[in-house]
């Protein structure tokens, strides 16, 4: 059994409200749940019981049949509260019994110094100013409306405008490139185009005039352009309105009752793939799906109050921006920073947590290794009095990092959350009821029925690939310009027929944890035995000087198995990989891991592939290794990494032996 | 390639892949010692080795000389391909 990390703090857990909704669950279904375990057993067996009673314990703002609660027992085609309807925008808008009216709903903090609140009855106006405006311009239900934009509160204001209207909003983040945000939006049609001119990133000013003018032009769906801060670019192309966001919304604002109700899977996001494999996938997410699962993972799992402070290290870009956003419908004040963690220096995020009195961190593994390798000490630069959780997602967070931020920055439970893009939600999850087992995600998502695929079938515990056998409201309600959802069918179901496929490969313990182990597609196969790249990562990136590590599999037909490992290794910088630190790494694997993770090269490179969403990409790096072109190197945040992976002596492919060519 | 230049490589390669820096520890003076009976090599690794000293010191390792006798210690190794390399030279 893996060691606790943190045990369950007996009276937060007395008092979760995920004790009030297990105690709430057990007087409807006349049994108790006396742990977690049995409360998830009930919430998946009884799927239609569990989301029927969680909708009238979180008192939501809905009209409407909550029957039936789910129409259809499969996961791809089943539909959740055909008759109940709903307006997101109004369910986080308005005014909640117990939050002050007058109460942050925003704080934003810059890399400038700026800092700005903005309080609920603030927010509502404005929101609903804008939206009293796009109405006047035409925009109706279902209209798509896209939004260049940074992580400031505007961004905000604009996208619950628009959802109040029912709207499809879409964003994306300043340094997502033009080509890039044209592939997505030129997708979706949309008809206003809500844009930042200019930010500052890492001490740097940076208009971005001419990305939005080219994108005016390349998007002649847009009938309005509305500027949210920062210069209005000049030569646009005709027929566009152009406003400033001020002067878009000095109007009446809309009343928040007058509101109208839409269907529960009437489409409130799109979200996009990372577009390795061609054009991004457009993800379109629910408003009910969406606001359901978020204020379960918020109430329940997070144990969000209005008392609370977060703080999600997100962008415009990114689900996460989405996630935070709905905290707004529990009362939560959200902190929003705009600009570099890092700059001037690596404690400046960290400073405005302290001041800020965040309560809940989330955060990334990438953001932590930063931290470690600048030599910060958290505690040495704050108290985080309030702080009581910290959550991390994005990629692995490994072991060694549980123990660095129990030891330098504070032993809080650390939520090692996990799911995305796809299910705009987690399907791992912090839980006030259990403990934190270090390096593992404390628990899966309530009432998402997850198991893993392995031989021979499917396992409740065990290792193998990420399914979900149950239908949950937060699945996408389709992909866009995929009318026929063979798109949606390729890429979830295909795999594995009636069951949602998620693609990462994970170890579901017998004491409830999980443990990502990496994407099913970068797992490898070494004489035999199956390896995800992350057991290397969780080994490899505790050694000292090593700030970031991946491996891949490269064919090899001297090796009895076909095929050997590759691992690329970024050190601290200034340090070069000699042969002592090699063998350094490759004993530790060895007595860590086994003797098959020894990789059979290891590489030093200046950066690893990633994603435009951020994410490491293996299979960049693994079609590189093996002879392969990349599928699309415009998906890649950083293709120059390619070249270098292409140049390197060290990890061309393989050549038969001497007495192998010669026959 | 010298006799030094050949244990060197057989050194090297143990390190890359069993012994991460401790082969010549595990070696120890008696460079005559079996590798099979002290876990310096197994048979799978015996193969890989001799693949690895194929293509490092470029020479072909007839197949029938592949024995204990001739591979199952560093001194027997050294002995053998240099033997190899000199049957090559002239």
């Amino acid at each position: 059994m893996t060691p606790i990390y943190l045990a369950p703090d007996a009276a937060v857990a007395q008092h979760s409200q995920m004790r009030a909704f297990a105690d709430c669950a057990a007087g409807v279904v006349g049994r108790a749940f006396p742990d977690y375990a049995s409360l998830n057993r009930w919430a998946c067996d009884d799927f239609r019981a569990f989301w029927r009673t969680f909708v009238d314990w979180s008192r939501l703002d809905i009209s409407g049949n909550l029957d039936p609660v789910c129409v259809g027992d499969a996961v791809e085609t089943a539909r959740f509260f055909p008759g109940l309807r709903l307006n997101y925008a109004r369910n986080l808008l308005r005014p909640l019994s117990g939050v002050d009216e007058r109460g942050p709903a925003l704080i934003l903090r810059t890399e400038s110094g700026e800092r700005r609140e903005i309080d609920r009855a603030a927010l509502r106006s404005r929101a609903l100013a804008v939206a009293a405006a796009l109405q006047e311009q035409g925009v109706r239900a279902g209209d798509r409306v896209a939004a260049l934009a940074r992580n400031a509160p505007e961004a905000l204001e604009v996208c619950l405008g628009s959802a109040a209207l029912g709207a499809t909003w879409s964003s994306v983040a300043p340094d997502l490139g033009t080509e890039a945000v044209l592939g997505r939006f030129q997708q979706l049609e949309p008809v206003v185009l809500f844009a930042h001119t200019e930010y500052v990133h890492h001490g740097v000013r940076r208009s971005l005039e001419d990305r939005v003018r080219t994108l005016v032009a390349e998007l002649p769906s847009v009938r309005q352009l509305v500027v949210l801060d920062g210069p209005v670019p000049a030569g646009l192309r005709d027929g566009v309105r152009v406003s400033r966001l001020e002067d878009f919304r000095a109007r009446q604002p809309l009343e928040l009752d007058a509101l109208e109700d839409f269907p529960f899977d009437h489409p409130l996001f799109v979200l996009f793939s990372s577009g390795t494999t061609g054009v991004p996938k457009c993800i379109v997410h629910g408003a009910g799906g969406t606001l359901l699962e978020h204020v379960k993972e918020h109430r329940l799992h997070t144990d969000l109050r209005p008392t609370d402070r977060l703080y999600f290290h997100t962008s415009a870009g990114w689900m996460m921006w989405n996630w935070q956003l709905t905290a707004l419908a529990t009362g939560t004040p959200v902190l929003l920073y705009d600009g570099s963690p890092s700059f001037p220096d690596a404690t400046v995020l960290l400073r405005v947590l302290d001041e800020e009195r965040i309560s809940v961190f989330g955060t990334s593994p990438a953001y932590i290794q930063l931290l470690k390798e600048s030599g910060v000490e958290p505690r040495a630069v704050g108290r985080f009095e309030a702080l009581r959780a910290l959550q991390s997602t994005g990629s692995i967070l490994y072991d060694a990092q549980f123990d660095w931020i129990g030891e330098h920055f504070k032993r809080v439970p650390i939520h090692s959350i996990s799911g995305g893009t796809d299910i705009i939600g987690c399907f791992m999850l912090g839980n006030p009821l259990m403990p934190v087992y270090r390096g593992e995600s404390q628990s899966l998502s309530l009432g998402l029925d997850v198991r893993v695929l392995a031989e021979p079938g499917l396992q409740r515990t065990g290792v193998g690939d990420l399914v979900c056998v149950n239908p949950f409201p937060s699945r996408p309600v389709f992909i866009w310009n995929d009318p026929q959802g063979a798109r949606f069918h390729a890429s979830y179901f295909a795999e594995n027929e009636g069951l949602w496929t998620h693609g990462d490969r994970v170890h579901l313990t017998e004491w409830g944890s999980a443990r990502v182990l990496g994407r099913s597609d970068g797992t490898m196969k070494i004489r035999g035995v199956r390896i995800g790249p992350a057991e290397l990562y969780s080994v490899v990136l505790a050694i000292p000087g090593v700030s970031e590590a991946m491996a891949v599999e490269q064919a090899d037909p001297r090796e009895p198995g076909g095929s050997r490992i590759i691992l690329l290794v970024v050190l601290a910088a200034g340090q070069t990989l000699d042969r002592e630190q090699t063998l350094r790494i490759k004993k530790a694997l060895s007595q860590k891991a086994s003797p098959v993770h020894v990789p059979a090269v290891i590489a030093q490179v200046s950066g690893l592939p990633q994603t435009l969403n951020g994410k490491y990409s293996e299979r960049a790096a693994r079609d590189i290794v093996n002879g392969r072109a990349p599928p699309n190197r415009a998906a890649l945040r950083n293709p120059e990494v390619l070249d270098e992976l292409l140049a390197h002596p060290a990890l061309q492919p393989p050549q038969p032996f001497m007495g192998d060519r010669a026959k | 390639m010298q006799p030094s230049d050949i244990r060197r490589l057989v050194i090297d390669w143990l390190d890359d892949n069993y012994h991460f820096g401790e082969a010549e520890a595990l070696i120890g003076d008696d460079e005559d010692k079996s590798f099979l009976r002290n876990g310096v090599l197994d048979s799978l690794g015996f193969v890989k080795l001799i693949l690895h000293l194929e293509d490092a010191c470029n020479v072909q390792i007839d197949r029938k000389d592949v024995s204990p006798a001739n591979f199952d210690s560093l001194l027997k190794v050294v002995t053998y391909v240099s033997a190899q390399l000199t049957k090559a030279r002239t």
